[in-house]
């Protein structure tokens, strides 16, 4: 019942958006419908580019879910973007300086930048637990600590023969990217990082449906007095919700760098971050609707390109209107509850 | 569950409903003259510098041929991201792609196999797979400039118009071009000092890649530490950063200070005015982006397209130098460098593009 | 006879319930009218039309005779009718005089001018007797010195007929005298006034008429003098009302707990137990009575593990658990009806059936290897709202949200008493509930106390601890001040003990 009117509310939003983006494209000289025409079938319109829809919903899955989870849990990750730099310094590091079958050498990448998203977020929710510090303070505090760390590794240690400024290519052994999936796709950026990225879909649902671990942080997210009367070891848990929030991030900042991209550069906050809480918010915070607004925003993302090729929308404003979308839908579902309870209140007075 | 499964189940359908009316729409109509594309690099279209430069050049074609022009700006820096920017072009009919800098070298390496009907113009930059061996395919134009040349004339002329003081640098990334602007305003300074009887030093403490080119925040306060520092002439070389340090030092020339800014890769005069029409932009060294881009196009027209050649515009071919008019330096100062201009076309002066023994 | 306000034949539906049925409700000039009901009765949906919060879809409201038509609360106030909310609605680092002009500043050119604002609230004060001072800060005064300022707020903008909605809830027994006094000054005064309660026996001690209302109907109104108050029960609940607890005799058992000289902070870091010391026994309800906020939250929280003990021991079935975490203890056999049901008791975005493992989640058969078994969650949770009687739109699947207070407390109530725990730690278990609701819950925890369980009931209303307990422990400020048998005690007494004043003789 709730689910329904959950996607009832997302869907509502994502009207919403694109009709927030049809004003702008008419208000910008061109013909919204072509825009929308143009768009989507950039997105979508041979494999290449659905297969680049999904590399790019890839990473956004990953740090929507790393949002949505923290969410649930009552807790605010703005941090994804700290914790999907350290994820992907740690996998750039590895892929670049671990010879080994890559059979081991891709899991054991994927683990460390689980870790290392991991221990990013887990400071801020140790710092939480223990001192009471806002998780939002202090990840956002750990983004530019990851962005400062990031900035001073690659030149020192990872830097290409004359390159300062970004690190070495990553070598085929240790790319997310494989022949037959590349071949499916003709050529496209799609990556290992897309069944990752569905498994990890699966397994968070279960830990927050099914699971004992998902009852116990879940209880915390919504009333932690209730859960700490109940024998729940809540700062345990916030430390917990953090560290799997970032684990996600993690494993975003490992497929982006040795999947989508082919290597890692300096001075960049990557804005899946951010975007992933928009995701989060279009998805209602469940792992399921996390996929669907991931490829919603996938199809944007990739799309939009081609919108500017096919119209007169200039590249600047198409990603005004691109993220106009992306605000009104987020911001849409808080409007439909609005306007749910406009009507509910109607109908009480009529 | 039901609702989960019919979430996913109508986000399939919504992708297959537009991917399957998309296969049966007709392509593009084919366009009736020559599209000529571009995808910018990081930094917005009007950076005053190399987005701006390349633009420029090809809107100039554009008007004067009549075409179709178009430019791109990539959601990122990753060779991803620039090379479905080149696929949207390509698809929407755009078949004559120019790219300014290095960072599209990897990029224009699998764009010039993978739309082998296209042409590509690579400004500041050779294809490579990463590997820095060089393979310009028969579809592409590998462009680059003699930077050591244009800042070896800016520095000659700022060495000239101070007489003495302390200059300094701020580079954007370090790389090759950029370091070529450095190694050649220092020489520029240096002949100065031995030939023309300057006393202009550089400390290794003025010499500063910042490591972006769209930092603007950083740009000033590495300018305003210079400037404290006692630096009279700072060469920004630097897109972003180099605004940033424009900004101080027009900040500090409005206060009465001492501030002068040598612009690069365009004529940077315009940006650098603080109060009527009096500037900070000492001189600028420049590349002749446009007139490359420009020149690119008209060749593809004239069907003279030099495909798989690496092309090197400087000094003797008059794509690089300082601008024609220079307000802030001296009559006499402007001749003196027009005379060393010629030196260097006529080959009585070289300058080496390597670091050689200067700073950084 | 003259009528002030009267609400002629009623009628309010909502989606799937209709909540007022032809209600009529007259209030005489200068009398107290009690309003009684059990919650959900359809007390707060009449009264909400009184103030022009629904229109009724039919029936109308005359007020001096008058037929009017009240769409929003403005328009009662203009009309002279004022509204005391269970809930105050102060800013609490405004003053009082702030607080009472809010909304009708009185300004010179753009000043505020409190000047005269504050004389009046003062001689209104001293007219009805409500000592309140017009320069306190809200956030410095007492919750029963709150209650007296919404009512000056009614005053001030010259209500007539003042309406108290569940008034006593939030009071000590001596707010509550003081309240009494305050409202029959209100009356010598000339104001009329409709008292919506659920207690019996302040209608009884205050009200001159009273209108019944049960399940949307008005069931009747009687002159309070000519009725008894188990008949006014009787009324509210549809059936008989049983107030004498049943209780057998028996022998109390071994000490299942014992708390030695324990000494513990409140949030605030001032010492909020000072040496206290207690045993509660197997087969025996031990009564805590003590005024609100003299340790017994602390104690609960320092029996149950939620707040750190500075000094001093707890003895568990002769197990020193003193520094033992939350869960240990649940597990140990120590349940918790908490004070606060909304806050600790329950996970209000949970579907009942999780509340009810909230604890329990981790044993078998809801949970194996940490997966959820759902069909034993829902299955446990069917058979306690079975024997619980706890009523929700959606049984095992209602979020704990939109349960009314009483079946909250009675869906916690039954959890914890369903652990079979050996000591029940019960702290206001009846707390803004309805008759009802209340004897079924005291049976509840008589039944334990019979099967030899353990049970300490904390509560501020007196009349519960009296007639519950075995044994009659008082705090006050902290400190035992002594163990009383309720049979050789009575209510001045322990009244007196509550002040800090020792019993006479120990009866331990």
């Amino acid at each position: 019942m709730s689910r329904f009117k959950n996607l009832f509310t997302a869907l509502a939003a994502v009207v919403l958006g694109l009709l927030a983006g049809a004003v702008f494209m008419a208000l910008s000289g061109s013909n919204p419908l072509a825009g929308f025409y143009y768009l989507f079938r950039g997105g979508l319109m041979n494999m290449e580019r659905i297969g680049n829809t999904l590399a790019s919903a890839t990473t956004l899955v990953f740090t929507g879910l790393a949002v949505a989870f923290s969410f649930k849990t009552g807790l605010f990750n703005i941090g994804a973007s700290g914790q999907m730099l350290m994820g992907g310094l740690t996998a750039t590091a590895i892929g670049l300086s671990v010879q080994m079958p890559r059979m081991i050498l891709l899991p054991l990448i994927v683990l460390a930048a689980a870790a290392a998203g991991a221990l990013w977020a887990a400071i801020p929710g140790f710092l939480k637990a223990k001192f009471n510090v806002h998780e939002v303070v202090a990840t956002i505090m750990m983004n530019w600590i990851a962005y400062w760390t990031v900035y001073y590794t690659i030149p020192a240690y990872f830097k290409g023969t004359f390159l300062e400024t970004e690190s070495r290519r990553i070598p085929a052994l240790a790319s997310f990217r494989v022949e037959w999936l590349t071949n499916i796709f003709r050529g496209s950026y799609i990556n290992m990082g897309v069944f990752l990225a569905l498994t990890a879909v699966i397994v968070i649902a279960i830990i927050l449906e099914k699971t004992t671990l998902g009852f116990e942080l879940k209880a915390v997210g919504f009333n932690r007095y209730a859960a700490e009367y109940a024998g729940i070891h809540v700062p345990k848990n916030i430390v917990l919700s953090m560290s799997i929030s970032g684990i996600l991030a993690g494993l975003a900042g490992a497929t982006y760098y040795l999947g989508y991209a082919v290597n890692m550069q300096i001075g960049v906050v990557p804005s899946a971050g951010i975007d992933g809480i928009a995701v989060a918010l279009l998805g209602a915070n469940s792992p399921w609707g996390v996929l669907a607004s991931s490829l919603f925003f996938g199809i944007l993302h990739s799309g939009k390109g081609f919108m500017n090729a096919m119209t007169k929308v200039p590249p600047e404003i198409g990603d005004t209107i691109i993220a106009i979308i992306i605000y009104f839908a987020a911001t849409g579902v808080l409007f439909t509850r609005l306007w749910e309870r406009i009507t509910r209140k109607w109908n009480k007075e009529a | 569950m039901k609702s989960k499964i019919s979430v996913v189940l109508i986000g399939i359908l919504l992708v297959l409903a537009v991917a399957g009316c998309a296969k049966k729409e007709a392509p593009a109509p084919a366009a009736p003259s020559m599209k000529v594309g571009m995808v910018t690099d990081a930094g917005t279209i009007d950076d005053k510098s190399f987005n701006q430069g390349t633009w420029e050049g090809v809107l100039r074609a554009g008007t004067e041929f009549k075409l179709d022009t178009k430019y791109l700006k990539p959601s990122g820096t990753t060779e991803a991201d620039y090379l479905k920017e080149i696929g949207n072009l390509y698809d929407a009919g755009y078949k004559f792609i120019v790219t300014p800098g290095f960072k599209f070298e990897t990029t224009i390496f699998q764009a010039q196999t993978k739309y082998a009907d296209a042409k590509f113009v690579l400004i500041d930059g050779s294809p490579h797979a990463g590997d820095w061996k060089n393979v310009v395919g028969p579809n592409t134009v590998s462009i680059f400039f003699a930077e050591h040349e244009s800042g070896f004339v800016a520095g000659v002329a700022a060495a000239l118009q101070m007489k003495t003081g302390s200059f300094g640098f701020i580079g954007g990334m370090e790389i090759p071009p950029v370091q070529k602007f450095n190694w050649g305003f220092q020489r520029g300074v240096d002949y100065a000092n031995k030939n023309l009887g300057t006393k202009i030093t550089i400390k290794a403490e003025n010499v500063i890649y910042q490591g972006s080119f769209d930092n603007v925040a950083a740009g000033q306060q590495i300018a305003a530490s210079m400037y404290d520092k006692g630096v009279t002439v700072i060469f920004a070389a630097a897109g972003g950063v180099g605004v940033g340090a424009i900004n101080e030092a027009k900040a500090r020339a409005t206060a009465g200070k001492t501030a002068w800014i040598v612009g690069v890769d365009v004529d940077q005069y315009a940006d650098g005015i603080y109060t009527g029409d009096k500037s900070v932009i000492l001189t600028s060294a420049m590349k002749r982006i446009d007139v490359a881009a420009f020149d690119m196009i008209k060749a593809e027209l004239d069907k003279t397209f030099p495909g798989g050649k690496t092309l090197t515009f400087d000094a003797k071919n008059n794509g690089v130098g300082i601008p024609a008019k220079n307000p802030n330096l001296a009559p006499e100062v402007q001749a003196k460098v027009e005379e060393i201009f010629k030196l260097m076309q006529n080959g009585t002066i070289t300058v080496p593009a390597d670091q050689g023994t200067f700073i950084k | 006879m003259e009528y002030i306000v009267e609400m002629l034949h009623i009628t309010k539906d909502f989606p799937g319930i209709r909540a007022n049925d032809d209600i009529t409700v007259q209030l005489r000039k200068g009398e107290i009218h009690a309003l009684l009901g059990e919650n959900g009765a359809g007390k707060s949906t009449l009264m909400s039309i009184l103030f022009g919060l629904y229109r009724p879809d039919a029936g109308v409201i005359k007020v001096r005779g008058n037929e009017v038509a009240i769409h929003n609360p403005n328009v009662a106030n203009a009309l002279g009718i004022g509204m005391v909310h269970q809930h105050f609605k102060l800013v609490h680092n405004f003053t009082v005089t702030e607080n009472i002009i809010l909304g009708m500043e009185p300004t010179v050119g753009p000043m505020l001018q409190t000047r005269d604002a504050a004389k009046r609230i003062k001689a209104l004060s001293e007219q009805y007797g409500l000592n309140v001072d017009p320069d306190a800060k809200i956030e410095d005064i007492s919750v029963g010195m709150q209650q007296r300022v919404e009512i000056i707020k009614m005053l001030y903008r010259n209500a007539e007929v003042l309406i108290f909605d569940e008034p006593t809830a939030v009071l000590t027994p001596q707010e509550i005298t003081d309240l009494m006094q305050i409202i029959r000054n209100l009356i010598k005064e000339g104001k009329s006034i409709l008292l919506i309660t659920h207690k019996l026996k302040e209608i009884k001690a205050i009200a001159d008429r009273c209108t019944v209302i049960r399940r949307g109907k008005v069931v009747d109104t009687v002159d309070v003098a000519d009725v008894a108050e188990s008949r006014m029960a009787e009324m509210m609940v549809g059936r008989t009302v049983n107030f004498t607890v049943d209780k057998r005799d028996q022998e109390r058992g071994e000490a299942v707990l014992s708390i030695r000289n324990l000494n513990v902070l409140s949030s605030r870091k001032t010492q909020a137990l000072k040496n206290f010391s207690l045993d509660v026994h197997r087969g025996e309800i031990l009564g805590l009575a003590g005024v609100d906020g003299n340790g017994q939250t602390e104690l609960v929280e320092a029996l149950t593990g939620l707040r750190k003990v500075e000094s001093g021991s707890i003895l568990f079935k002769g197990r020193d658990i003193t520094h033992d975490d939350i869960h240990s203890r649940v597990m140990a056999g120590m349940a918790h009806i908490p004070e606060d049901r909304q806050k600790r008791g329950l996970v209000l975005d949970y579907t009942m059936e999780d509340n009810f493992i909230l604890e329990i989640y981790g044993r078998e058969p809801y949970s194996h290897k940490g997966f959820l078994n759902r069909k034993a969650i829902r299955d446990h949770a069917e058979k306690l709202i079975r024997d619980f009687d706890v009523r929700s739109g959606q049984g095992a699947l209602s979020m704990g949200r939109t349960l009314s207070g009483g079946n909250q407390q009675k869906a916690i109530v039954g959890r914890e008493i369903d652990h079979d725990p050996e000591l029940l730690l019960a702290v206001q278990p009846t707390r803004g509930l309805d008759v009802g609701s209340i004897e079924y819950i005291h049976k509840r925890l008589v039944e334990q106390r019979n099967n030899g369980k353990a049970v300490l009931l904390v509560s501020l209303e007196l009349d519960e601890i009296m007639d519950l307990s075995d044994r009659i422990a008082v705090i006050s400020h902290g400190e035992l001040t002594g163990v009383k048998l309720p049979k050789e005690t009575n209510e001045s007494e322990i009244g007196l003990m509550m002040a800090g004043i020792a019993g006479a003789g120990g009866t331990e």
